[in-house]
């Protein structure tokens, strides 16, 4: 247990550091956070060498040009020199020099404050919670700073977490301030010149002639923007890791464990991250299933939502086919786990209940089973099917899924079964059951959420099966929709928005289904391997 | 006692035979034929001659391009497979965490898994074009980049991205097998290292690596098997092009055997990649189960 001395001269010096990184904010936000550099004049002298007359002359040039704008502007604008050597076909050294003049104009963190541009409004909240963090951390920690946080209660307590909430907020709104000023420098400006109108340029222009050019630049904004290019200055960057020590001091003040709240912050930013990067390709696909042909091609043109939602995407995929292949896809997902299951309890049952020679052999030769895939036996399965007669047809992938999903609805069966007691089936074999009744009066009622899992597991397997049919299935009519769907990618043309929009159909249910068993999933999984 | 009575000997048999028919006739049948074939001349038409003395394993083994994608090969199931159950096992560790949302984070994490390899592959294919690309797009959108950038430069790089797709699929599988050991660790063993006054380093090094292992041993053979055998996302993104330099040997002997209608050179391969993976799943088995042994 910390005294309390110690806790009062711990939160002193986080009140401190506190104090000291808003200075330096402050101090930042006066030195400039942004560069923007424009080419003035530019001059290419070919085969001139470093010093000679040719390049004496050009540079003369250049100074002139570069004073008659300082004339102008009232700062020296800066000239780069660029020499390109190189050796042409006759084996004679060549040389060009290429003189820039280019005039770099700096920004503060008040001019964008002050500019009413949306990156300067987020800058301005950024200080104005950094403001507030401080004073409440101070407001929270006068009287007493020497009690342990767990034991502090009202208002001090209350004003302490804010405090650690606001500088957080001003943490996470920098990079907002960077992606803003990208946006409003390149993106709109980009797509303005390209020839893509957009009813936020015309605010966003005359903020951009006052911000950088006094408002002198009028009608020309645009044309000028478009030359500009900029770049953040390490204050800019700077302020990140002093907002961060503002956050830690209010942490340290306010909750007085700051390894503990520092690793809650990784493991929430590490979940975060996860689930981002994992909805990614399904926000993708739901945004292009409603998009226009020509906008799931255009760059320029698309936003992070469609312009506008084209539902009728939908009704030209049912004219397409889709609902047929849903169609086949249910009956042989249905058949095939009805198949598996069938042909799949009593094998597992007889692993579970049973001692019998062969038993491992059997074992072994279900683990073998798996080892190939139906890729790597493609050529095979195709002429068997030939010779079954069962070559394009809903029938033949149904019987092929249930044999490749044999091993896995048996593992899962097999380890559901030996979870579950004996004791009542043997029970009932003293009552007279038989082995059959017995397990299907006692063991699969119990072994129902087992089997349910299996049964999904199954279903899913065979509902997003690709290769075999592709392989096996040349009539539409008879597709799944997994092999149907690439009917909307032909060689030289994509039309992803129906591509998507059937995959969008063919995904819900599978994914909806598979939540629905997760809980049961990994534990069905390892069961079969640990126990028996 | 774990077993119920059996009347007649036979009995256990008559509860297999279902099951063993099914397999007998769907699996074990193809890979008959797929070995018959690869030891046998095929014409292009598709008639099987006889015995060609190994002529269509030499054939497979004179093909250029047969080293470049046993190489693209063993980069594909190495880099998938470590990587994924590294990953895997990170992720497995956070969701066994205690925090707000865990439901809901565990539910999402299941997505991959419950996709159509094709989907997820066209959706990434789509992703990261370079004229359209929605990567770009966003990326632009949100301000973080200033201008399209070419996300699949060369061929190496469009590999890489298979291989990241493929890691991308195969986490939640391995994360979910071994959430499953976890949640079998009893809280006693964590509690006894605190007292002992091991910290997080130490008490995953000797409690939960050692006991999550039977479920990290699992998860990565079936993940050989499985990873090895993975077609649909290089068939969908690359197709193995350019000229076979993004093929492994699943989408090289499907080429082989549906397009350019060598059916010998095709089985040849089938039978090359078995041994392969017979010798690859069996050499981890064991070597997982020595190190058991050993502790």
């Amino acid at each position: 247990m910390k005294t309390s001395a110690k806790i009062r001269a711990t939160n002193l010096r986080a009140l401190a550091a506190c104090a000291l990184a808003f200075i330096l904010c402050l101090i930042l936000l006066s030195l400039p956070v942004y560069g923007f550099s424009a080419t003035v004049f530019t001059k290419k002298s070919g085969n001139t060498f470093v010093g000679d007359e040719k390049y004496l002359a050009a540079r003369a040039e250049v100074e002139a040009a570069a004073q008659a704008r300082a004339g102008e502007t009232g700062s020296m604008p800066e000239i780069v020199e660029n020499v390109t050597e190189r050796t042409n076909s006759k084996g004679e050294k060549t040389s060009m020099v290429a003189f820039e003049v280019r005039e770099t104009m700096r920004r503060t963190g008040w001019d964008f404050i002050r500019s009413g541009l949306t990156s300067g409004r987020v800058l301005l909240i950024v200080l104005i919670c950094a403001a507030a963090s401080l004073v409440c951390a101070l407001v929270g920690a006068m009287g007493d700073l020497s009690t342990d946080w767990a034991a502090l209660t009202g208002a001090p307590r209350v004003l302490r977490r804010l405090a650690g909430a606001l500088a957080l907020a001003a943490l996470l709104l920098v990079p907002l301030f960077l992606m803003g000023n990208n946006l409003a420098f390149s993106r709109q400006i980009r797509l303005a010149t390209d020839g893509y109108p957009k009813p936020a340029l015309e605010a966003l222009l005359p903020k951009l002639d006052r911000f950088l050019y006094g408002g002198a630049a009028g009608e020309n904004t645009l044309s000028l923007m478009s030359g500009v290019s900029y770049r953040p200055c390490w204050t800019a960057w700077a302020l990140l890791p002093v907002l961060a020590a503002l956050a830690f001091g209010c942490v340290v003040v306010s909750e007085g464990r700051p390894g503990r709240t520092l690793q809650r912050a990784a493991l929430y930013a590490f979940i975060i991250a996860l689930c981002v990067v994992i909805l990614y390709p399904y926000y993708v696909m739901f945004i292009t299933a409603f998009r226009s042909n020509a906008e799931t091609t255009d760059m320029y043109f698309q936003n992070l939502l469609p312009v506008k939602w084209v539902w009728s995407n939908m009704r030209d995929i049912i004219a397409r086919g889709v609902p047929r292949f849903l169609l086949n896809s249910l009956m042989l997902s249905v058949g095939a786990t009805a198949i598996a299951l069938v042909c799949g309890i009593p094998a597992a049952y007889a692993m579970a209940r049973m001692s019998f020679k062969g038993k491992k052999a059997f074992l072994g030769f279900v683990i073998m089973s798996q080892m190939f895939s139906p890729v790597v036996l493609l050529v095979g399965i195709s002429q068997l099917m030939n010779t079954l007669r069962l070559n394009d047809t809903v029938w033949g992938l149904m019987l092929i899924n249930a044999a490749f999903n044999q091993a896995f609805a048996i593992w899962l069966l097999r380890g559901t079964f030996v979870s579950i007691s004996p004791e009542m089936e043997q029970a009932a074999h003293i009552d007279g059951c038989n082995t059959v009744s017995a397990m299907i009066r006692v063991l699969l009622p119990m072994a129902a959420p087992g089997i349910v899992t299996t049964l999904i597991f199954v279903f899913i397997n065979a509902w997003n099966e690709y290769t075999i049919s592709t392989v096996l299935i040349s009539t539409n009519a008879n597709k799944p929709i997994t092999v149907g769907i690439t009917q909307f990618s032909s060689f030289n043309m994509i039309e992803w928005q129906y591509l998507f929009a059937a995959a969008l159909v063919a995904t819900v249910p599978v994914v909806i289904l598979f939540m629905a068993i997760e809980k049961h999933l990994a534990a069905g999984l390892t069961a079969g391997g640990v126990k028996g | 006692m774990n077993h119920i009575p059996i009347r007649h000997k036979w009995e256990p048999y008559v509860w297999l035979l279902p099951s063993l028919l099914l397999m007998s006739l769907f699996v074990v049948f193809p890979i008959v034929i797929v070995f018959k074939l690869s030891l046998s001349d095929i014409s292009k038409s598709g008639i099987v001659g006889g015995l060609n003395h190994f002529a269509n394993f030499r054939a497979v083994f004179r093909d250029p391009a047969f080293p470049v994608v046993m190489k693209n090969t063993l980069v594909w199931v190495v880099s998938v497979v470590g990587l994924s159950t590294l990953l895997g096992f990170i992720t497995a560790m956070v969701l066994n965490a205690p925090f707000r949302g865990r439901k809901i984070a565990r539910s999402i994490v299941v997505f991959p898994w419950a996709t159509s390899l094709v989907i997820q592959a066209s959706i990434w294919n789509y992703i990261i074009k370079f004229e359209y690309g929605n990567l770009n797009n966003v990326l632009m959108n949100l301000g973080l980049l200033r201008s399209a950038v070419n996300w699949r430069a060369t061929y190496q790089i469009e590999f890489a991205w298979e291989c990241g797709i493929g890691i991308f699929v195969t986490i939640p599988f391995v994360a979910f097998t071994v959430l499953a050991g976890l949640q079998s660790i009893d809280d006693a063993y964590y509690e006894a290292a605190t007292v002992d006054g091991a910290g997080f380093w130490k008490k995953l090094r000797h409690v939960t690596i050692p006991l999550v292992k039977p479920s990290l041993t699992v998860s990565t053979v079936l993940n050989i098997i499985y990873v090895f055998n993975s077609f649909p996302i290089i068939y969908t993104i690359t197709k193995g092009a350019p000229a076979n330099k993004t093929d492994t040997l699943v989408t090289f002997l499907y080429m082989r055997a549906f397009y350019d209608n060598q059916k010998g050179a095709a089985t040849a391969m089938s039978v090359i990649g078995f041994a392969i993976l017979c010798v690859a799943a069996g050499a981890y088995m064991m070597i997982a189960m020595r190190k058991e042994e050993a502790l």
